[in-house]
């Protein structure tokens, strides 16, 4: 049976060049965590990479800071209301770009399930582990995790 | 010119039809391929496509092969704009009929410079101000 491979820094450099390209315009914004930071209010984003193996790339935040992220993507105002279809839209696409750049790096070929958002984290009863990076977003944490389901 | 921007992410049209009409672009925007497939069927016209890949409905892929089978659409040029970049799925896109490809995350100047490749710039654009 296939395993999957930890992905290692590749999971932080993936994700900043995301956050520079699409979100901040600029790098620097995305940074590493060393110690982590517990989540208040989580809000969850994923998508399931099918190549070989099944692995899940996890995005973890506060809602608060996917409602920033939303803001920041869709150009609304800073104080402009965030709406749950806007949240899930925005931090959903973050998922998908991060997942579909790190299923670019598996060593076979797959397909990448369309994100899913939900406040409640989604079953990995079973799953294991495979990487976890804690990051910080403009001050708010942000954590990726990789699973093989 | 007129592009047609579609993806299943709402932040993702708004982002490349942003980029597109900075360059001189009318836009409009479909969330799948299938409502893409509608305008041009209604009689839209484009010189551009920018399509995702993965997409609820019809994907970007089954796009490409449906405008490529109508030869009315022919002069449409089609940009897959994704985060599918392995070798296999580029090549797969290109055979299927898409002129280009673009890799999610992506910068403005990266679409830029596919676009300028593609002769697909408007000239306006192209036309320094006069000093």
């Amino acid at each position: 049976m296939s395993t999957l491979t930890p992905f290692d820094t590749q999971i932080s450099a993936i994700a900043e060049e995301v956050f520079a390209a699409m979100i901040d315009g600029e790098p620097g914004h995305l940074v590493a965590l060393p110690d982590g930071a517990p989540l208040t209010d989580p809000v969850y984003a994923w998508v399931d990479m099918h190549a070989g193996v099944t692995g899940r790339a996890l995005l973890a935040t506060d809602v608060a800071t996917a409602h920033d992220l939303a803001r920041a993507l869709l150009q609304m105002g800073a104080d402009e209301p965030v709406g749950e279809a806007d949240l899930v839209d925005a931090f959903g696409e973050v998922a998908n770009v991060v997942g579909g750049n790190l299923k670019a790096l598996l060593p076979v070929q797959g397909t990448l399930t369309l994100p899913q958002v939900g406040r409640e984290r989604p079953d990995l009863s079973g799953a294991t582990q495979v990487d976890a990076v804690a990051l910080m977003w403009r001050g708010q944490p942000l954590d990726i995790t990789v699973w093989q389901i | 010119m007129r592009a047609l921007v579609i993806d299943d992410s709402r932040a993702m049209r708004r982002i490349v039809s942003g980029i597109l009409a900075g360059i001189g672009y009318e836009t409009a925007e479909a969330g799948d391929g299938r409502q893409a497939l509608d305008l041009l069927e209604a009689g839209e016209t484009f010189d551009l496509a920018c399509i995702d890949w993965n997409m609820p409905v019809m994907n970007g892929l089954e796009f490409v092969v449906a405008v490529r089978a109508n030869r009315a659409w022919r002069d449409m040029t089609m940009m897959m704009v994704t985060t599918e970049s392995e070798h296999g799925q580029i090549v797969r896109a290109l055979a299927a009929g898409a002129h280009e490809y673009l890799i999610k995350p992506f910068t403005p100047d990266a679409i830029r410079d596919k676009l300028e490749l593609l002769g697909l710039v408007p000239q306006a654009d192209l036309i320094e101000e006069p000093v």
